[in-house]
């Protein structure tokens, strides 16, 4: 057929034939269809004033993904949340939001939610009213505090994970008034560091850091970009620091020191692949270098006894690499030492953390880039205790002392390893209650479940660092199939019951309360703060001037010493952190899932990471299932080989393994944790994760991994090519030529053509091909966008938000094994110098690959429907109505940016998680191909906002896609490339700027991307 | 070799059969022999409301639809503009009817008018641009203040009295002369003031 419709004058023509598929195509739906479905037009019966159908109500909340708190934008429609975004407001996080904050969406829609308060009646759940539930729990209360009743009586116990300032108050009366204690443990907060903070500087609250002013910045093992305190705004901070200013040519460097690159790692400029555990020795033998042999000060003593040399000693690495970065972590000022992280909580981990923060103070940079705040802020800190308070919590459920007890915020079934015996321990309790809104490994053992709401729905507040306050609103009212109540309004209901004054019949009435006592009582202040914290979201005011505090005497005896390692096998086991999942808690969302790890490009299941030098010498190769045996657990799981590990070590992600979570957690990979000790760090208490060796040996069976990587190689291509920061400045001027033509829109193709070399530049429209009607004049925008390599840090928030905007499917992990995985964006990611044996510069590129809209492209002359075209404004579209799926557009893209829709991917998505779906945005069915669209319905609504305002043009900055609107390293920029002023045609001016395989195939793209710049010589590539 | 005698003979039993189904559905513009009546919750006539003969209230159209000019959607009336004039105006023509409204309100239940017409999902019609641009609904939806409550009873009734006398009724609803596109394409082709095409007809203008 296709070869008939090639030869348009062989009878038949390419409209004649559109007509025929269209006739038949309604003879198939016609003869589907049944009698018409009724459909209802259901109007407001009083019209809300903020809503107008089919126009965008927007809201600011915060985030409640993490303890990070970052700013929240919410658009709605009609009343129901759609879409969340970074709020540029927010002081902390600046408009970036991380994929796990994108994906608390779908936690709101979740099918798994509970549909109301369930009540255990034997091995069941029924589903109760609110009342009876709260009555129930308020008679079980005073009856387990009779003092008489021997049976089930006891204490009342809270077990808390990270909540709100205002509900951490309120928690604290309600269990306080009933003489109960309460315990809050996070898996993946950092005791240890806040442990030494205590007694480094006596202060009670998480140190904060200005990485973006820093010149060079240090990690010991620290994942920041991805997990940690605060991705977002230390992401963001790292993309300032180490992005080279076009102008000035500065740019600060990078240097990674652990035993596995974390995707924080794989941005380094350079890497010390140090041993596990070695870090306090590296930083001590460092700050003593700097320190030099009169130093003074408490810990001058502690610093004599170390060394450059024993440094090095115990790290594995040369001695000179340690005493080059101690001297230029003293020149280099300001400087900025981080970690080690989570990842790194060994039995040491405390004495680590505060070896880090005396190389910090040696080296002058506590006030500048690092700040301790004197007393504690709540939000980050919080009242987050720790994994040992977690211990004697489940010794005193074990031992019957608990008559009741609640579970907030938290699975701590999953998120312990089962050595710990809470599951044993909290089974034993006569009365638990849970607050989780979705069923989850804890909460199956509970009694009473009493759904809490999605902060979405809540009233919270946020303290993200001294001086900023936050108010969490609702965004729109509770989802009507999900019973919920937020914990608040219960824990007030059963106060009530048991005849507690809390002081508000409320929560949203407490808080209200609490922050207009905080204002001074002043009700007319108080007024127009409170709005204004809703308006923008956070509010800042005068914190208490930071005194730059000194360094006290220890009153602790700690070991500087690298731990002992449990075990005898000959593998160092890292358990770190999931860059998707955090500890788990996020394991149920299918975007999350189907996202790709930053790292590894697997999405699905849980991998191995070992050296390809490890695996060769036991035979073991990327997709071998092997058997990871620890003294307290084994598991088996498939490797993937990773160069950015230590020959002696493995590394397991968070997140996997999960039974009893939800329909998209269960059953996918493995949990880290039944490899670990029960151990608690002292004096922090943290859970230890760094613990244990493990032995490796092969299964003989193998899988094909759910991944969507392609080649981590270039193949000596200029895909992602990089520039030497000494080369900058040196081709300028030929650059802005050849650039300035290139950015040259023309006709309604592309740019200028590239010129051939040693030859006349290619005609274009190249010769014979014709645009129909399209190839008019036209002076309206050319949409282009510009990325900047140098800032991206593959931190994959995009591909998520991209997916939340335009109504992408997740396809399952058979699918992705067949290449059949649907986002419109994904990060390239490129090894170009990765060695683990010894110190020295570190290269990966990553590249966000989007459609190119390509000026010329090569996917629009091959459709023989013209479904895809390119628009006079410089888009190349997608016309969903006229795709019949021959898919040859992707066969011919070089991108291969083009999916398509093998399955009805968006017919199988459950309700009421398609609530979650852009009404802007057509959902597409199968046998569609799709491909980013430069977010259309974006450009669409600015237009439409700008003919109505003043029918004016859009302006510069008024159209920010998905992408773009959540990028906390602010690499993306898009604009018309027409308008001389806007930012994307200033920024494409860069003499770094390239377009990918352009000069081999003059596809001519609309993206244009900056050079990644590295301090090293540039060898692998043609440019 | 030439295969067009193959499409040509597969898409003609195709759509035969198609044509046997819409011959069935009895559609062409006559409207309503076997076609199954929707009944409305309320008989609501346009005419009364929005014409401007004698005894009919010459409201503005949005007065009701009332985001036209500033949504996508034009908007359904909430129950409460209704009883805004009702609790005052009983009606005389139909006081039963007008009754009814005050039974929503009193109950609080949002009136359940019956979705007759619904544009494709892959079509995007702002209202807003259209209404800015200085079109009249009527433009499109036909002389609407001429029908009587019947018009919307049936999927050709609406057709007729959104879409004008000349409307069709297609397979997913009112359809002007089987082409509805390319009905829309037409009037942005035609030249503006300055004899230039008045709209795009860039496929992504209104496809995405």
């Amino acid at each position: 057929m296709s070869r008939d419709l090639a030869e348009r004058d062989d009878g038949i023509k390419r409209r004649d034939f559109l007509r025929v598929v269209g006739v038949t195509g309604a003879g198939a739906t016609l003869t589907g269809c049944s009698t018409a479905e009724v459909e209802k037009l259901l109007p407001y019966v009083v019209a809300d004033e903020s809503i107008t159908p089919g126009v965008a109500t927007w809201y600011t909340t915060v985030c409640g993904g993490c303890a990070a708190e970052c700013g929240m934008w919410v658009r709605t429609r009609e009343g129901r949340a759609v879409k969340v975004e970074g709020n540029p407001d927010h002081p902390v996080s600046e408009g970036g939001l991380c994929s796990r904050g994108h994906a608390t969406l779908q936690h709101l829609y979740h099918p798994d939610r509970f549909h109301g308060p369930m009540i255990r009646e034997g091995t069941v759940f029924r589903q109760g009213t609110w009342d009876e539930a709260e009555r129930l729990l308020a008679a079980r209360i005073t009856r387990a505090q009779n003092p008489a009743n021997t049976v089930d009586g006891g204490s009342v116990m809270f077990v808390g994970g990270h909540m709100s300032p205002s509900m951490g108050r309120l928690v604290d009366e309600f269990v306080g008034a009933l003489g109960g204690t309460r315990v809050d443990y996070d898996a993946v907060t950092d005791a240890p560091l806040l442990e030494a903070a205590r007694i480094a500087y006596g202060t009670s609250s998480l140190p904060r850091y200005d990485i973006g002013a820093a010149r060079l910045l240090l990690s010991f093992g620290y994942d920041f970009v991805e997990s940690g305190a605060s991705p977002v705004e230390h992401g963001k901070g790292l993309s300032r620091m180490s992005a080279v200013n076009d102008e000035s040519h500065a740019k600060g460097s990078f240097v990674f020191l652990g035993p596995r690159l974390s995707l924080t790692g794989l941005n380094a400029d350079e890497w010390i692949p140090i041993r596990a555990g070695s870090e306090a020795s590296v930083a001590l033998g460092m700050a003593s270098a700097i320190a030099g042999p009169g130093s003074t000060g408490p810990y001058a003593n502690l610093l004599q006894s170390y060394s450059p040399a024993a440094a090095a000693q115990a790290a594995g690495v040369s001695v000179e690499a340690i005493e080059a970065l101690a001297r230029r972590f003293a020149s280099e000022s300001p400087s900025l030492a981080l970690g080690p992280g989570t990842g790194a909580h060994h039995r040491n981990a405390t004495a680590a953390n505060l070896a880090v923060m005396i190389l910090n103070d040696v080296a002058g940079n506590v006030g500048t880039t690092v700040h301790y705040d004197p007393a504690a802020a709540g939000g980050l800190a919080g009242a987050s205790s720790s994994f040992s308070g977690i211990e004697d919590a489940t010794r005193a459920m074990a031992s019957g002392e608990v008559g009741v007890a609640f579970v907030h915020g938290t699975n701590r079934a999953y998120s312990l390893p089962a050595s710990a015996g809470f599951r044993e321990a909290f089974e034993r309790v006569p009365f638990k209650v849970s607050f989780a809104s979705a069923m989850d490994e804890t909460s199956a053992l509970a009694d009473l479940i009493l759904p809490d709401r999605h902060f979405l729905e809540s009233w919270g507040d946020s303290t993200p660092r001294p001086g900023v306050m936050a108010i969490q609103q609702p965004v729109m009212q509770a989802v009507p199939l999900f019973d919920s109540k937020q914990a608040g309004d219960t824990l007030l209901a059963v106060g009530g019951h048991l005849g507690q004054d809390l002081g508000a019949a409320t929560f949203y009435e407490y808080l209200r309360g609490h922050h207009l006592a905080a204002a001074g009582g002043s009700t007319e202040d108080f007024e127009s703060g409170w709005r204004q914290a809703l308006r923008l979201g956070a509010v800042e005011f005068d914190a208490p001037d930071a005194a730059v505090p000194q360094l006290r005497s220890p009153q602790t005896a700690l070991t500087f010493d690298a731990p002992a390692f449990d075990g005898s096998g000959d593998l160092t086991l890292i358990v770190h952190p999931s860059a998707r999942f955090g500890g788990g808690e996020f394991s149920n969302s299918p975007w999350l899932q189907e996202l790709p790890d930053p790292v590894s490009k697997i999405t699905w299941h849980s991998w191995l990471e070992m050296n390809p030098a490890t695996g060769e010498e036991r035979g073991i190769r990327t997709g071998d299932i092997v058997t990871v045996a620890s003294p307290h657990g084994s598991l088996e799981v498939p490797v993937w080989l990773y160069p950015g590990i230590r020959e002696d070590a493995v590394a397991l992600a968070m997140g996997g393994g999960h039974t009893g979570m939800g329909r998209y957690a269960d059953g996918n990979g493995v949990n880290a944790l039944d490899l670990l000790p029960a151990v608690a760090e002292q004096p922090s208490g943290a859970l230890v994760t760094l613990a244990t060796t493990v032995s490796v040996t092969a299964t003989g069976r193998g899988r094909r991994l759910a991944t969507i990587e392609g080649s981590s190689d270039q193949y000596d291509r200029p895909i992602a090519p990089a520039v030497q920061l000494a080369l900058l400045g040196e081709a300028v001027e030929g650059a802005e030529e050849e650039h300035g033509e290139l950015m040259a829109p023309q006709g309604v193709g592309g740019f200028v053509p590239v010129p051939a070399e040693g030859g006349a530049p290619a005609a274009f429209p190249l010769e014979g091909a014709r645009h129909g009607e399209y190839a008019q004049a036209h002076e309206g925008p050319r949409w282009a966008m510009a990325i900047d390599l140098d800032k991206c840090t593959g931190c994959s928030a995009c591909v998520t938000a991209c997916q939340s905007e335009n109504n992408v499917p997740w396809v399952g992990e058979e699918q992705v094994m067949m290449g059949r995985d649907m986002n419109w964006i994904r990060i390239e990611r490129y090894y170009e110098h990765v060695d683990a044996t010894q110190a020295g510069d570190l290269d990966v590129r990553f590249l966000p690959m989007l459609c190119q809209h390509c000026g010329n492209a090569p996917c629009e002359p091959v459709c023989p429907v013209f479904a895809t075209y390119h628009t006079p404004e410089g888009v190349n579209a997608q016309v969903y109505n006229r795709c019949v799926g021959t898919r040859y557009c992707a066969n011919n893209c070089p991108y291969k940016v083009r999916v398509f829709n093998w399955y009805r991917y968006t017919g199988d998505i459950p309700e009421p998680l398609n609530w979650q779906w852009n009404p802007d945005v057509t959902v597409r069915d199968n046998g569609v191909m799709e491909k980013c669209s430069f977010c259309m319905q974006r450009i669409r609504d600015a237009e439409n906002r700008a003919a109505l305002e003043e029918g004016r043009p859009v302006r510069d900055g008024e159209v920010v896609p998905a992408c773009e609107q959540s990028c906390p390293a602010e690499a993306i920029v898009f604009g018309n490339i027409r308008d001389p002023n806007a930012r994307v045609t200033q920024i494409v001016a860069s003499e770094r700027t390239y377009r990918v395989l352009d000069e081999l195939i003059n596809t001519q793209p609309a993206v244009n991307y900056l050079k990644k710049v590295t301090f090293h010589e540039v060898v692998s590539e043609a440019h | 070799m030439n295969r067009n005698w193959l499409i040509g003979g597969l898409a003609g039993v195709l759509a035969l059969g198609a044509l046997a189904f819409v011959q069935g559905g009895g559609a062409e513009g006559a409207g309503a022999e076997g076609e199954e009546a929707v009944l409305q919750p309320i008989a609501f006539p346009h005419d009364l409301h929005a014409g401007s003969e004698e005894g009919q209230a010459n409201m503005d159209c949005q007065f009701c639809h009332f985001s036209a000019e500033r949504s996508v959607d034009a908007g359904i009336p909430s129950v409460s503009t209704c009883w805004g004039c009702h609790q005052v105006v009983q009606g005389t023509n139909n006081p039963g009817e007008v009754a009814k409204i005050q039974g929503y309100w009193d109950r609080g239940e949002p009136i359940p008018w019956v979705r007759i017409y619904k544009i494709s999902d892959h079509a995007h019609f702002p209202h807003m641009r259209h209404i800015n641009a200085g079109l009249e609904c009527q433009q499109c939806h036909g002389e609407v203040q001429e029908v009587g409550p019947e018009g919307l009873h049936t999927r050709s009734g609406i057709a007729r009295s959104l879409f004008g006398a000349d409307a069709g009724i297609g397979e997913n609803g009112p359809v002007w002369g089987g082409d509805t596109m390319g009905w829309c394409i037409e009037c942005h082709r035609e030249p503006n003031p300055e004899g230039l095409q008045q709209a795009s007809t860039d496929c992504a203008v209104c496809h995405y």
